[in-house]
């Protein structure tokens, strides 16, 4: 197995161009070349953390206010499921607590494990873990469905003394989890997981070599 | 050499050679899919590009949802959508919004013709390289398939309520989430990169 790096090639972030290492500037679009994603682990660490704080009040505060004649009901993102499931719509229920309760929390254990693998260099499984990267990628913007539901409710429903929803503080708070966990995404570079194999196998045909010698 | 790839997912080398219609390529490592070739992609992206953006101003002129309740009734559009956050105090999450489902599809829509005339023309133009590095980064903050989801979700909750009619803005809506999808599909970044690299070359 060879990788663009053992033979000293770094790949252009957008374009795929492979260019010698050195190269400041990719010769095809002229972005700055890097062998690996910049300072990928403490970026996607950092916005991690940022990530889970700001779960916090996503979850603690009202996503949605509803006034009906003179009375007001807050709801939580959890309320809204339980809501759901109390008004006979299991299916949406499962759609809301799958894109707004397991996506963002899964998503966000998903990527603190990866970082906390590739810190202490582990082997295990990185297939797996390839996987797992790609599907975190792949599902981020799918959590945004409840702050996307709140907005067309608060659009749709306004009808003044009657029935009238508003956002709440939860709303921006969600999607500011949902965006800077794609970020953290972005900024995690899955090479990272490989290149511990990598310098492993090598370590261990040093090893081999020195014990022939 | 032609046909050198790293795979971006786990670094390792390989040699993908020159594709053929309707050929894939994958890293045998860490499976992560690599590159589709396709003869006609251009005419495709043309196609569902231009019908999207068709979509887009008619899903943009009409009546998005309706919905009555105890004798009244109110009507909203797709725009009203970001709106409406804004006249309730959260400004930001207006600006998101209307980013995600409007603002980001059509500039990555207008983005793609740009890069898709010229490219099946096979004509370089020097405003190549910005555009496909702006139009690729920006895919993955397009939202309208999300949109879509919200909207059904928002239907069912609404109608415990009261009675929604579904007007011509949201059909217009879903025809634009289906062609944008089908646009973005069509255009593969590593056969897009190469095939400004050789209009470059043989302009030279």
């Amino acid at each position: 197995m060879t990788t663009a790096a053992s033979k000293g090639l770094s790949t252009c972030h957008f374009c795929f161009k492979l260019a010698p290492a050195d190269v400041h500037r990719c010769p095809r679009c002229h972005a700055v070349m890097h062998l690996r994603k910049n300072d990928s682990m403490q970026r996607t660490l950092a916005l991690l953390i940022t990530a889970a704080l700001l779960y916090i009040p996503a979850n603690l505060y009202p996503i949605m206010y509803t006034d009906q004649l003179g009375t007001t009901e807050a709801s939580t993102i959890v309320g809204g499921v339980i809501l759901l499931i109390n008004l006979g719509s299991a299916p949406v229920a499962l759609v809301i607590f799958v894109f707004s309760v397991m996506v963002p929390s899964g998503k966000l254990l998903a990527l603190f494990y990866l970082v906390w693998t590739v810190e202490r260099h582990s082997t295990l499984n990185p297939r797996q873990r390839s996987v797992m990267y790609r599907m975190t990628e792949f599902i981020g913007k799918w959590s945004m469905v409840d702050v996307f539901v709140v907005s067309i409710l608060v659009a749709l429903i306004h009808l003044t003394g009657i029935l009238v929803i508003r956002p709440g503080i939860a709303a921006i708070c969600f999607a500011g989890v949902v965006i800077i966990t794609m970020i953290a995404a972005e900024s995690f570079d899955s090479r990272l997981i490989w290149d511990n194999m990598d310098d492993e196998m090598n370590h261990e045909s040093e090893e081999l070599e020195s014990d022939a010698g | 050499m032609r046909g050198d790839i790293a795979c971006p997912g786990c670094d390792l080398l390989l040699n993908i050679g020159t594709l053929q219609h309707g050929e894939s390529a994958s890293c045998p490592r860490c499976g992560n899919f690599l590159t589709k070739h396709r003869e006609d992609a251009y005419d495709r992206v043309l196609a569902f590009a231009s019908a999207a953006l068709v979509f887009l101003i008619v899903a943009n002129s009409y009546s998005f949802l309706s919905f009555s309740a105890s004798g009244m009734e109110n009507t909203m559009t797709l725009k009203q959508t970001p709106v409406a956050l804004w006249s309730h105090g959260l400004p930001t999450v207006a600006v998101l919004v209307a980013a995600f489902i409007i603002v980001i599809p059509s500039i990555i829509l207008v983005l793609m013709l740009a890069l898709c005339i010229p490219l099946r023309q096979g004509r370089y133009q020097p405003w190549l390289v910005p555009v496909a590095k702006i139009a690729f980064l920006a895919q993955n903050w397009a939202m309208v398939e999300v949109f879509i989801i919200g909207v059904i979700v928002s239907l069912v909750k609404i109608a415990a309520m009261a009675t929604v009619e579904i007007g011509e803005s949201f059909w217009a809506y879903v025809a634009f989430t289906i062609c944008f999808t089908a646009a973005v599909a069509s255009l593969d970044c590593y056969q897009c990169w190469e095939r400004i690299e050789a209009l470059r070359g043989s302009k030279k």
